[in-house]
């Protein structure tokens, strides 16, 4: 069991999630209880169809649970309304899609600067401007590129630079490498670890793959809709010391 | 998020294009229609209202159209009108449809309707003197390149042309109010006569006098006629509410589909902009804004179309009256946001209630 903090930013408590296919009811997370303490890059591993999507889904606020508690800073957004559950989304979520979904229409500049609006909070000091994520993320010269002109891992890190860059609370990365070579794999992996380790950016990852699971902090391992197992990363804590 | 806007239209030009074309022609049908009938009206009002006459007496249950009423008003009336203690001057006239030529002819008195007019300005030539002889205006001179002395083809006869006047002022021809009553087969027969009050303080004294003696028939006041054209004339109201109807419906319509069509393309990208947290009424602005740009597109192509149109109409039929006032160019570009913003709504509003998960796997 995690030691739960009050400050966690998010607290899961004895969830539940039921899809209701045709007259069936399908589970797909049966009593799942965690914690992310701020500042932990966690993976969340499991074969396909173990749940992992659907958690990552409902710490997101993009599903509301059958039963249990989501604490998002201490409110529990599975019993808010859809307005405050959209406004927490705004205000606390980055995510990173396997899909990468940039809008097709925007430059990789302009896909950042909307959400940086619609996120409405781009004039905050400790937010990075546009042009300085790009740079962080190595993509500076891509800016004014549109997603079909960039690659697989460029379109990622602009993905990745549009989720971070208002600084969210948590950072939600279902399968961010899914669709990636081995190489651009390990780039986004890089990156999204120097964003935990430099930034102090919390991380939730979602990934059926256990080479990528291995560079968060902790995993977490799921089946047929339950927690597993929970595993601390030794060398992760070193390199945290380390930094 | 203009710039989503902005390249999302660009992101389909063709639906785009077809969209802003179709908006456009609505704002056309508007434009044309409106102007051609209200063109034809203040035309056709001024033209009366110029004769000269303070007033007009028409039989009870008359038109303005003197298309459709063509002489049954006896013409001894002139002289228990010219007895009513007010009214100056008197003339009788008889108007003509010409079916194949689309125009009136008026049959005048000369003698009685130039003590009424004071407009009537010959450019070239002289008053008709004789039975077959016939004057014209500038404007129908010009479109059927008719000088003095030309001849002119009328209900089977043919006329001569003595006279040109300056248009705006009756109808566009006019001969002797005999000639017209025998080929027209109602000899001692008029379609109106106008009246001059003379001094504009007793009008309404003279206007009363009349009503008081002619009760069952109609007496119009010249200033007020195309106001009470407008009001009066037979269906040109419901013309009016049919064409805004179908360029609201054309609006609607297409904005409807275009814009259903993209959220369903777009499933995903709103998927996107939820998990952003784009709120619900993020994503109806941005599809309502969509459709006011292409609707706007759409008014000002359709500005710049009518306006060919027109100039168009008016190279095939020079005397045609067009009257496109300024609030009708208002209401044709509100008809078309109006449909376009409502045609948006539902495909704003589905787009908004979209679960984002299942629009994040949208395929």
């Amino acid at each position: 069991m995690d030691i739960v903090q009050r400050r966690d930013p998010v607290v899961v408590e004895d969830l539940y999630m039921t899809y209701r296919v045709g007259k069936v009811d399908v589970p797909a997370v049966r009593g799942v209880s965690l914690s992310i303490r701020a500042g932990e890059f966690v993976a969340i591993m499991g074969p396909s169809g173990c749940g992992k999507s659907t958690l990552l889904h409902l710490m997101g606020g993009l599903l509301r649970p059958t039963s249990g508690r989501i604490l998002i800073d201490g409110v529990d957004i599975a019993s808010v309304s859809d307005a405050e559950r959209t406004e927490i989304r705004r205000r606390k979520m980055g995510f990173v899609f396997q899909r990468f979904n940039l809008l097709p229409t925007l430059t990789a500049r302009d896909n950042i600067e909307l959400a940086r609006k619609i996120q409405g909070n781009g004039h905050l000091r400790n937010h990075q401007t546009t042009e300085e994520m790009l740079t962080l993320l190595g993509i500076a010269d891509k800016m004014h590129h549109k997603p079909a002109e960039l690659s697989g891992g460029e379109q990622q890190r602009v993905a990745i630079a549009r989720s971070v860059v208002s600084r969210p609370a948590i950072l939600l990365a279902d399968e961010p490498t899914g669709n990636l070579d081995s190489d651009n794999s390990q780039m986004v992996l890089r990156m999204l670890q120097e964003l935990n380790l430099k930034y102090g950016q919390t991380i939730v990852m979602i990934t059926h793959d256990a080479e990528a699971a291995s560079t968060a902090s902790r995993i977490i391992e799921m089946r047929d809709g339950k927690i597993l197992n929970r595993v601390q990363n030794l060398f992760y804590a070193m390199e945290q010391k380390r930094v | 998020m203009l710039k989503l806007v902005y390249s999302n239209l660009f992101q389909r030009p063709t639906r785009t294009g077809v969209s802003i074309l179709a908006v456009s022609l609505g704002v056309v049908l508007v434009l044309v229609s409106v102007g051609l009938s209200y063109g034809q009206l203040s035309d056709a009002a001024d033209r009366m209202r110029r004769i000269g006459g303070d007033f007009m007496l028409q039989p009870p249950n008359s038109t303005f159209f003197f298309a459709l009423d063509s002489g049954t008003l006896p013409v001894r009336l002139t002289e228990v009108i010219a007895k009513i203690e007010g009214v100056q001057a008197v003339t009788p006239v008889l108007a003509k449809f010409i079916g194949d030529k689309f125009h009136l002819v008026y049959g005048i008195d000369k003698d009685s309707f130039g003590r009424v007019n004071d407009s009537l300005r010959f450019t070239e030539g002289r008053h008709f003197e004789s039975p077959y002889e016939a004057i014209i205006d500038t404007n129908y001179a010009r479109s059927k390149q008719l000088k003095v002395g030309d001849r002119l083809d009328l209900l089977n006869h043919t006329f001569t042309v003595v006279g040109i006047y300056q248009e705006g002022t009756a109808s566009r021809v006019m001969i002797p109010l005999a000639t017209l009553q025998e080929l027209n087969g109602t000899p001692d027969k008029v379609t109106t006569f106008f009246i001059r009050g003379g001094d504009e303080a007793l009008l309404d004294t003279v206007y009363e006098r009349l009503k008081e003696r002619f009760r069952d028939y109609k007496i119009t006041r010249t200033a007020d006629l195309q106001e009470i054209m407008a009001a009066n004339t037979p269906v040109f109201k419901q013309f009016l509410a049919a064409v805004v109807f179908l360029s609201v419906a054309i609006s609607f319509l297409i904005v409807l589909l275009a814009m259903y069509t993209t959220i369903t393309e777009r499933t995903r990208e709103i998927g996107v902009l939820k998990s952003l947290g784009a709120s619900k009424s993020f994503i109806v602005q941005l599809i309502l804004r969509e459709s006011l740009l292409i609707c706007s597109a759409g008014v000002v192509l359709g500005f710049v179309l009518a306006a060919i149109a027109i100039k168009l109409i008016l190279t095939a039929f020079p005397s045609m009256p067009v009257n496109i006032t300024a609030t009708w160019r208002i209401a044709a570009a509100a008809i078309a946001l109006f449909g376009g913003v409502l045609g948006a709504l539902y495909p704003a509003l589905k787009a908004a209630q979209l679960d984002p998960v299942k629009a994040l796997g949208y395929e």
